[in-house]
């Protein structure tokens, strides 16, 4: 097997890549991959909890590192879903302890046992970046539709491209109510500055925070929007790459008054 | 997006938010991607002093070097006070 290595990053803080990383990861597997999620943000881990996998902890990435144990004695397998693994952060570390050159080394070994190892990236562009990139070998860049997140999106592109990797963007976070406003940059707004190519578009989710409440992946709740935005991503991610873009719309208020009328909803 | 056509066709309300959004994040990233440090400046500075130097007497202190907004472009504007056509020297 040789599995690739997706890295998920964004430059700013906050605006999805956990959920993205757990999203995706989790879609991936679904569809038959055998996926592997490693929580990169040594200090600040967080992908456990969204995962759901918190209480099954007992090493971590820089145990594995350090020799301290195998690939697969720390690597979680997820009970919900078939051939999805996670290898948590640690939570005592600084970032550095890991050095890039010990990430080439496991990225290695990690290519021979799964399809996907996706990393989840913390914020930032100092060591922590550094090593979650190093082995990379295709990225992704989350994105809200945001000045301060478009302009870090754009330095970590430009970062991301010094290191011969081509990333694909997704934005998350879209409100279609205030594009519609132009209160928010769209989506070709965003594409128009940062010129890249798009593998995905993601909507704001109330789901999304009840998932993380839950422990479960937005793509495992039905009828998240969100999720099935993930969903697709994965489908790319996995050679379909024409899958045509959904761009979030706007609720359609006739039916929604109508449904109002008649006693539906609220 | 009917808003924002509307609102472009009737020419009110100025621009929307994002589209100020927009404008600032162009001119931000301009700067953001010449990433050029305050030492490259002032390399750059050095030599363009020189080289107007053999054309002309400039004053250097007066000389002011940016990176400026131009409609939807970004210019490298250098001003500087000629006092006077350096004499042919041959
Ligand atoms: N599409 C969405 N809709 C609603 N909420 C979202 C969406 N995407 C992310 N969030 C919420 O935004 C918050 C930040 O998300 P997340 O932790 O995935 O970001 P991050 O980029 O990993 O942050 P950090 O930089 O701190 O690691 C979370 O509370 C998450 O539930
Ligand atoms: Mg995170």
């Amino acid at each position: 097997m040789k599995g690739k290595i997706v890295v998920i990053t964004s430059g700013k803080g906050g605006v999805g890549k956990t959920t993205a990383t757990a999203s995706i990861g989790s879609a991936l597997a679904l569809e038959g991959n055998r996926v592997l999620l490693v929580d990169m943000d040594i200090g600040l881990r967080n992908l456990d909890v969204v995962m759901g996998l918190e209480n099954r902890i007992v090493f971590n990435i820089v145990d594995i590192v350090k020799g301290k144990c195998k690939i697969g004695q720390a690597a979680i397998k997820d009970r919900r879903i078939d051939n999805l693994f996670l290898i948590p952060a640690s939570q005592s570390d600084n970032k550095d302890v890991i050095t890039p050159e010990e990430m080439i080394r496991l990225a290695e070994k990690l290519r021979e046992e799964f399809d996907f190892i996706l990393m989840d990236c913390p914020a930032g562009i100092e060591k922590g970046f550094e090593n979650a990139v190093v082995a990379a070998d295709e990225a992704v860049v989350i994105c809200a539709p945001e000045v301060s997140s478009i302009r870090d999106a754009d330095r970590i592109i430009g970062l991301l491209f010094s290191k011969s990797i081509t990333p694909k963007l997704v934005v998350n976070r879209i409100v279609p109510e205030m594009v519609e406003r132009g209160d928010m940059l769209s989506h070709e707004d965003v594409v128009d500055v940062l010129s890249i190519d798009l593998i995905g578009l993601v909507e704001m989710d109330d789901q999304v925070v009840v998932s993380a409440n839950m422990g479960t992946p937005p793509v495992l709740q039905k009828n998240s929007k969100a999720g099935g935005a993930f969903r697709r991503i994965a489908m790319r991610l996995n050679g379909n790459e024409d899958l045509p873009l959904v761009v979030p719309q706007v609720p359609n208020r006739f039916w929604k008054k109508l449904g109002r009328k008649i006693g539906l909803g609220k | 997006m009917l808003n924002g056509i509307f609102r472009k066709i009737i020419g009110k309300g100025g621009d929307s938010s994002k589209d100020v959004a927009k404008k600032r994040l162009k001119f931000a990233l301009v700067y953001d991607r010449l990433d050029v440090s305050d030492d490259v400046l002032e390399d750059l500075q050095r030599d363009i002093v020189e080289v107007i130097s053999r054309y002309f007497e400039i004053d250097k202190d007066g000389l002011s070097l940016d990176i400026r907004e131009s409609g939807d472009l970004s210019a490298l504007v250098l001003n500087t006070p000629i006092l006077s056509k350096r004499r042919d020297t041959s």
